[in-house]
């Protein structure tokens, strides 16, 4: 479905990852784990095109998408949720949310999906009309995702959806991401909650220095293997 | 004395709303690109002149130009944005000194085509007068041109709320990548807000004739106001915009009024960097298209 071969990228002159390659399935949930630095949302923004890579390919459904710009390969369904808050700062969470509507493909569900978002995060309803720079942390990551559903992703790129989020907050995107994953959405998943990412994943990569230390598939991965690999490299 | 004030204020209300429309496709182009345009006001010019020539060599009422004068002064507008954006580095600081170049290449043409005569139009109707209750005066064609102003504005922000072309231009004004992460083309918004700075730079050009004279040194003047009022607007704000305008017209309305009409644009820039002291972000600062 989504594949990244011999991928190298960085900013500037510095090189974050180097000859890298990863596999992610179709209808699968791919999780990348890793420390900090790793390289891993550098790797969805070159895969998104927001960064241009310095030599490598990003295959979509068998075919190179490096000459399609960013807003090209949204229109292929492939989405990313950015890690952070890459929203709208000066429109209202309303607003942040239509601009998710954008797509072609989403435009006349966009008030459907609207109201959906809104049940999923009620406190996003209750603060429509809030200019989103003034959310809280864990309510611009709640915006974030929203808007994200709001594209009808089908290849669906999550960077550290937890970050901010309390315990049950948490426990709740992990339940939408898991009934993504059941209509069969390719997901690709980076998180530090190791835990909650394990539970939902087929395959795991663990990142690390900008190289895949680990590619397993999920039932061979022991949690506290993998946390010794994660912590013995760090 | 009461009814001198009144007058005045209502005065500068009217060209508040002239200015405004002058000044917001400078602001709209700001927001996308982070480029001024230095040639805008020529922009509105050459509408002016283009209504001119209707009214002088086709012998009809200068308002019917609006249809050629669009689709001159837009095709300007869009041959402007390839040139600029054909710059490769600086684009912020560089594509002054393009647009500035072309200000002048157009101010030149403008005076070799129409020589450095003083046009106004010579429809009658533009000029007769009409009172508002009974103390308030101004011709026809200043309260047009109010009218004109600020439908224009209410309509190019219900443009940017409620359609997807707009809704792109207020994307890529906030936050660039996370519109092109919306499946946004950046480069489709900024044409759409060259093609749109270009009608509403139309619509200035002709109310501008039907108001006031032309020649071809004041498209210079014009870029200069509306590069002040978006700047006091705070860079991009719409609203702001309409703000600023109204301050700036009223200001000068009051100055010509009480001490000389000579003095006003040297109030009207007194007053811009009062503002620029107390708010340094213009009065809607901090705010992109809104
Ligand atoms: N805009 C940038 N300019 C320069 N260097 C950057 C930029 N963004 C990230 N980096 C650097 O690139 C490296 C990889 O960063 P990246 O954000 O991809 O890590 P990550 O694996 O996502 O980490 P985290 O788990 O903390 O989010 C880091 O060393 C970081 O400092
Ligand atoms: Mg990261």
């Amino acid at each position: 479905m989504l594949e990244v071969m011999n991928l190298s990228a960085g900013y500037g002159a510095m090189e974050v990852f180097w000859d890298l390659s990863l596999k992610f399935e179709g209808g699968k949930t791919t999780t990348i784990v890793g420390p900090n630095g790793a390289g891993k949302s550098t790797l969805l923004k070159t895969i998104m095109g927001l960064i241009t890579p310095m030599s490598g390919d990003v295959l979509l459904r068998n075919e190179s998408c490096l000459n399609a710009e960013t807003w090209q390969r949204i229109n292929e369904g492939l989405v990313l949720i950015p890690e952070g808050r890459l929203l709208f700062g000066d429109l209202s969470v309303e607003e942040n949310l239509i601009m998710g509507a954008y797509p072609k493909n989403s435009r006349k569900s966009l008030e459907n999906n609207k109201e959906n978002v809104f049940n999923l995060f009620p406190r996003l309803k209750e603060r429509r009309n809030q200019i989103s720079s003034t959310l809280s942390g864990g309510e611009a990551q709640m915006l974030a995702i929203g808007r994200g559903l709001m594209e009808e992703p089908k290849i669906c790129l999550i960077d550290e959806p937890s970050l901010g989020l309390s315990p049950v907050m948490t426990h709740e995107i992990f339940s939408i991401f898991r009934e993504l994953k059941e209509d069969k959405l390719t997901i690709v998943l980076v998180e530090q909650n190791t835990n909650q990412a394990l539970k939902i994943a087929d395959h795991v990569y663990l990142m690390q220095a900008g190289r895949v230390a680990l590619s397993e598939k999920r039932e061979n991965i022991d949690l506290k293997k993998l946390e010794d690999f994660y912590f013995a490299r760090n | 004395m009461l009814e001198l004030t009144l007058q005045a204020i209502y005065t500068g209300l009217l060209s508040g709303g002239f200015y405004a429309l002058v000044a917001v496709g400078l602001a709209l182009i700001f927001g996308t690109m982070k480029v001024i345009n230095l040639a805008h006001g020529e922009l509105v010019l050459l509408a002016a002149y283009v209504a001119y020539a209707t009214e002088s060599k086709l012998g009809l009422n200068p308002l019917l130009a609006l249809p050629i004068a669009m689709a001159v002064v837009v095709s300007a507008a869009l041959l402007t944005y390839f040139l600029t954006n054909h710059i490769k580095k600086d684009r912020e600081l560089n594509s002054l000194i393009l647009t500035f170049g072309l200000g002048i290449i157009l101010t030149n043409s403008l005076l070799m085509v129409f020589s450095a005569n003083i046009y106004s139009t010579s429809t009658e109707w533009f000029f007769e007068g009409v009172v508002i209750g009974d103390t308030l005066f101004s011709m026809r064609s200043e309260l047009l041109a109010f009218v004109v102003g600020v439908l224009s504005l209410g309509g190019l922000y219900w443009w940017l709320n409620h359609t997807w072309h707009g809704r792109a231009i207020r994307a890529v004004s906030s936050n660039l990548d996370a519109a092109k992460l919306m499946g946004m083309n950046p480069k489709q918004a900024e044409m759409w807000s060259w093609g749109v700075a270009g009608i509403l730079a139309t619509l200035a050009g002709c109310m501008l004739y039907t108001t006031s004279v032309i020649h071809p040194p004041i498209g210079h003047g014009l870029t200069i106001k509306a590069f002040i009022i978006t700047v006091l607007a705070g860079m991009g704000s719409i609203p702001g915009v309409l703000v600023g305008a109204f301050l700036i017209a009223i200001i000068e309305s009051l100055t010509a009024t009480f001490f000389q009409s000579s003095l006003s644009e040297l109030a009207s820039m007194g007053i811009f960097l009062v503002v620029l002291i107390v708010l340094p972000s213009g009065l809607f600062g901090n705010k992109r298209i809104h």
